[in-house]
């Protein structure tokens, strides 16, 4: 692999507490590009800390965080709204789709803070609802959609501005076994063309299922199943397996 | 439990990045007007009953202020358009008192000379008499109804522009007979409806034959309640002294001023001070001016309806952005910069203020409309009053919304998608 370029994500030594309690402690974590993992762990872990601070919503209280080498501290909000915008797709347990709204405006959404005019920010959405198989519900509200289908809209939402980054919070959590399967799959696919994608889960199947195993507990990083070989470099596809 | 993974110095070799020049900063895009529009929209979309709801209350206040100009500016419309037909230009003298407290008299030959002034087109006069006029001469003599008897010059109708509802106007020769002319509420008031040698009215002990009635005149309405004789039959059977009590007098619209100014003087020579000089289109308007203070209180009920309406946009707004807490998140997850969350939640409650307005300044219109068509007035409604109340309204939008927006744009984002 040629060219050398900054990890998509890189924490260092990054903390956060909430008055007393510690979230995070020391974490340590560098995601390079074309990454697929997961972030495991039981709920208070610090799993959903850490995609907070992965994601620029929140701040660390100590250590570094680069995000596509921007190190996020030296960003004013307004930048990190922008890095967002450009840089970070996110996807949610409940999806957070608004009702009343046709699934392929939904998806134009994700590029409305990209300053793409509309006409343009829905030709994108079409092709990303195309990408992740919804092209026969273009038009379709939520109320009309199962589950599966409306986390797939969200995905769509997440990636229609290509980002590098794809944080995936409990992707499959509020999903039957089968649509869960669907949504997995997708995101093996949007890996697979190159997207780097992140899904935080309590799973611990899902997260076995993944090339990459990162797991939290009490705030700490207590394994990562690539500890050993990805600090080195850029890796070609497949060598943290 | 496995232990965590062993922290360790981490060298130059760990991060061969740390030398690549840092990427460039990311910069926000901005939303299109179009876009801030649409998606300030949206949210008053998903609930239209609340919209209405809190829009009515602006409605209402705009409505009120709209329609109190409106029905002002159309009943000013009117009378202007009614001074215009009676003209602006009819100057009154009357004697006024003395400085001993008598009463005065204007000199006989006050009308001369008042006509002896350039700029008078044409005057007249009336003399008070004594007389009482009654139906018949079986009414008792305290039921004169307060009504007076006045000898007028023939020239009256044309100064005053006293018109006849029917019958004929005093002439040479019915002047120097017991003829009389009666005003409109007088002849209302002795039930004469008609004229002619048949119809008689008792007056000043003698017959009177009513040759004509005249129509209501709003510019004299002294006129209305008066019987009007002949100067001639006047002096010789009533007791009339000769002196004019009223004078009336047009002069040229450019110098009524001027004329106005000297009128007194000219009348009374010796002692300008004993003549009353007024200008009777004035007091029509001063009689509407008092309408002014029943104006300015509605006016200050329109202007609380607002304030409550802006209350309730306020109110719509702040539970709106309670509501939406997981919406703001996702936007912001989004990228949407605070300004921008700020910029949505104040486009909204704009919208939703300049609803209320454009349906107030409709309904404003409608109530003048209505009102004007029952008055028998032409609406009026000012232009300055429509962009005022739409202006009030956006002022008062951006009020009730800057405090919800700013409280949005506040909100952290994890905040917002934390509750689900």
């Amino acid at each position: 692999m040629t060219g050398l370029t900054h990890p998509v994500v890189e924490l260092t030594g990054v903390s956060k507490t909430y008055g007393d309690v510690v979230a995070l402690r020391s974490a340590d974590l560098v995601i390079q590009r074309g990454e697929l993992l997961a972030v495991v762990g039981p709920s208070g872990s610090g799993k959903s800390t850490m995609l907070n601070i992965m994601g620029t919503l929140d701040r660390p209280s100590g250590g570094t965080v680069r995000i596509t080498g921007h190190d996020v501290e030296q960003l004013t909000d307004r930048e990190l709204s922008a890095l967002r915008a450009g840089t970070i797709g996110f996807v949610f347990q409940h999806f957070h789709l608004a009702g009343g709204v046709p699934a392929i405006d939904s998806v134009a959404d994700g590029l409305l803070y990209s300053g793409k005019p509309r006409r343009e920010r829905r030709r994108v959405a079409e092709r990303a609802l195309r990408r992740v198989g919804l092209g026969h519900r273009l038009y379709h509200e939520p109320h009309q959609l199962s589950g599966g289908e409306k986390q797939r809209v969200a995905i769509a939402r997440a990636v229609v501005g290509d980002p590098p980054l794809l944080l995936a919070d409990e992707p499959t959590g509020a999903l039957d076994s089968r649509s869960g399967a669907v949504v997995m799959e997708l995101l093996h696919e949007l890996h697979e063309a190159g997207t780097t994608v992140v899904v935080i889960t309590h799973d611990r199947d899902i997260a076995a299922s993944l090339p990459r195993e990162v797991r939290v507990k009490d705030g700490l990083i207590e394994h990562d199943s690539a500890s050993a070989a990805v600090t080195t470099a850029a890796l070609p596809e497949g060598a943290a397996r | 439990m496995t232990a965590p993974h062993p922290t360790r110095e981490r060298t130059p070799a760990d991060r061969p990045w740390a030398d690549l020049p840092p990427p460039p900063r990311p910069k926000a895009a901005r939303l299109s007007p179009a876009d801030v529009a649409r998606v300030g929209g949206w949210g008053l979309r998903s609930r239209p009953m609340r919209v209405f709801l809190s829009a009515l209350g602006i409605a209402i206040g705009i409505a009120a202020m709209i329609g109190v100009v409106g029905i002002s500016t159309s009943s000013q419309e009117d009378l202007n358009r009614k001074l215009a037909a009676l003209g602006t230009n009819l100057l009154t003298v009357s004697p006024g008192t003395s400085l001993s407290g008598d009463e005065a008299h204007l000199p006989e030959e006050a009308v001369e000379m008042i006509g002896n002034i350039p700029a008078v087109e044409s005057v007249s006069a009336l003399g008070g008499t004594d007389a009482k006029v009654y139906r018949n001469d079986r009414i008792p003599k305290e039921e004169s109804k307060g009504l007076t008897v006045s000898a007028a010059r023939t020239d009256l109708p044309e100064t005053t522009g006293a018109e006849l509802a029917t019958g004929q106007w005093l002439n040479g020769a019915t002047s120097k007979y017991p003829a009389v002319v009666l005003g409109s509420s007088a002849a209302e008031q002795l039930g004469v409806h008609q004229t002619g040698q048949d119809v008689q009215i008792w007056l000043g002990n003698r017959w009177f034959t009513v040759v004509g009635i005249l129509a209501p005149n709003e510019l004299v309405p002294d006129l209305d309640s008066s019987a009007l004789v002949g100067w001639s039959v006047a002096e010789e059977k009533l007791g009339f002294d000769g002196y004019p009590t009223t004078i009336y007098t047009r002069a040229e619209e450019s110098e009524v001023e001027d004329v106005q100014a000297v009128l007194g003087a000219t009348a009374n020579p010796e002692s300008p001070n004993e003549a009353d000089v007024s200008r009777p289109s004035d007091a029509l308007a001063a009689k509407h001016a008092t309408d002014d203070a029943l104006s300015g209180l509605l006016l200050g009920l329109g202007g609380v309806a607002l304030l409550v309406g802006g209350v309730g946009v306020a109110n719509t707004m702040v539970i709106s952005v309670l509501e939406r807490r997981s919406e703001i998140g996702l936007r912001r997850a989004l990228g949407a910069t605070r300004g921008q969350i700020r910029t949505q939640f104040l486009a909204e409650a704009l919208l939703l203020s300049a609803l209320g307005g454009l349906g107030g300044v409709l309904l404003g219109i409608g109530v003048t409309v209505g009102f004007a068509a029952y008055q028998g007035w032409a609406a009026v409604v000012p232009l300055w009053a429509m962009a005022g109340g739409i202006g009030a309204t956006l002022v008062i939008g951006g009020l009730a919304g800057f405090y919800p927006a700013v409280r949005a744009a506040r909100l952290p984002p994890t905040e917002a998608l934390a509750t689900t």
